[in-house]
């Protein structure tokens, strides 16, 4: 399961070069922490493309949820916009 | 006692699977982390931490749940068997040709590798399709009589979910699913196409190249896959021409007939 494994470390060391990188800019939006996160992992789950079917089906599964907290952040904001206004 | 007994066995299942129980771990630790750091130490940094450590657990949760129903040494022990008794097939021919891969087309409905009685046969403009039987007649004369047998590549060709490109990249793109995606028995394969010859290298391959009769005749595994493969998109016969393994590479040369 070496591809698994690499799969792992590589969304261990982006994330944490992510969350090392909005902090030292000085980031204090977590939702911004949490959308950056987001797409990497999106695009790092794009790019192993030669996962086996059941594993393609089973992370498309967790892609969903998190495109949900995603939507919800969404609409967060956009209720956010409307009401300032 | 039987509540018992099924709390240690759901136990032991979890932690026999180690992406589960380092998802799990990930997930509880990132759930109690994040609320400490947001509420208490109040570091955004740390809680999108947190929040990272969750995202990473659902991931191995997922990727534990895709782990092959079989145990490897149990698909080990088929591949053996089945190699076993080629052999002893083989043996018992005193067939010591290299074995020519044929397309699905070529045959009943399942890509085979035909393994020709003589040793001068020529195979090169079999056209027509063969019966699906395990003696096969392939020309007009008397002697041109092969036995046609089930590879391992030849099996892995149910995996693909489209049909392999008929150029050297698709066939690279389909070799690499398998090997590396399905079968997870290499690292990377590179295929270049160079006069009329497949070249294909293998890294990180996990079954090695052994210098067997089965072998001889129908090419490790890996390269019976590889000419599988390469036979099926180019929809022609193939053979493998040679097998060599240097500093942890396979390399395999193919040679397209017809």
């Amino acid at each position: 399961m070496r591809i698994y494994n690499r799969f792992i470390i590589t969304l261990t060391l982006v994330a944490g070069f992510i969350n090392a990188l909005l902090a030292f800019m000085g980031q204090e939006d977590i939702q911004i922490f949490f959308v950056i996160n987001l797409i990497a992992y999106m695009t790092i789950t794009l790019l192993y493309v030669y996962f086996n079917p059941r594993a393609r089906r089973a992370l498309d599964g967790v892609s969903v949820v998190f495109f949900g907290a995603f939507l919800v952040i969404v609409a967060m904001k956009v209720v956010d916009i409307i009401s300032r206004r | 006692m039987r509540q018992g007994t099924l709390i240690i066995l759901t136990m032991r299942s979890l932690l026999n699977n180690p992406y589960r129980w380092l998802g799990l771990s990930l997930c509880v630790a990132g759930a109690v982390f994040s609320p400490l750091a947001f509420f208490i130490v109040t570091s955004v940094p740390l809680t999108a931490v947190g929040l990272s450590a969750i995202m990473l657990g659902f991931v191995c949760v997922a990727l534990a749940n895709a782990r092959p129903y079989i145990s490897p040494e149990a698909c080990q022990l088929m591949l053996k068997t089945g190699m076993e008794n080629t052999s002893a097939l083989l043996e018992e021919l005193n067939l010591r040709n290299k074995a020519v891969y044929l397309p699905s087309l070529m045959r009943e409905g399942r890509p085979q590798a035909l393994i020709p009685l003589l040793e001068d046969a020529d195979l090169m403009h079999i056209k027509q399709k063969l019966p699906g039987r395990l003696i096969v007649r392939y020309g007009a004369n008397p002697d041109d009589m092969a036995i046609a047998v089930t590879t391992a590549g030849s099996i892995n060709i149910d995996l693909l979910e489209n049909s392999p490109e008929p150029t050297s990249e698709g066939i690279e793109d389909a070799v690499n699913y398998i090997l590396t995606g399905v079968l997870d028995i290499a690292s990377a394969v590179h295929i270049i196409s160079q006069d009329g010859l497949l070249r294909a290298e293998i890294t990180g391959a996990r079954l090695p190249y052994e210098n067997v009769w089965y072998e001889r005749c129908l090419g490790s595994p890996i390269a019976s896959i590889v000419a599988a493969i390469s036979s099926e998109a180019l929809a022609k016969p193939v053979r493998i021409k040679e097998e060599s393994q240097a500093k942890g590479k396979i390399s395999v040369v193919i040679e397209v007939l017809a």
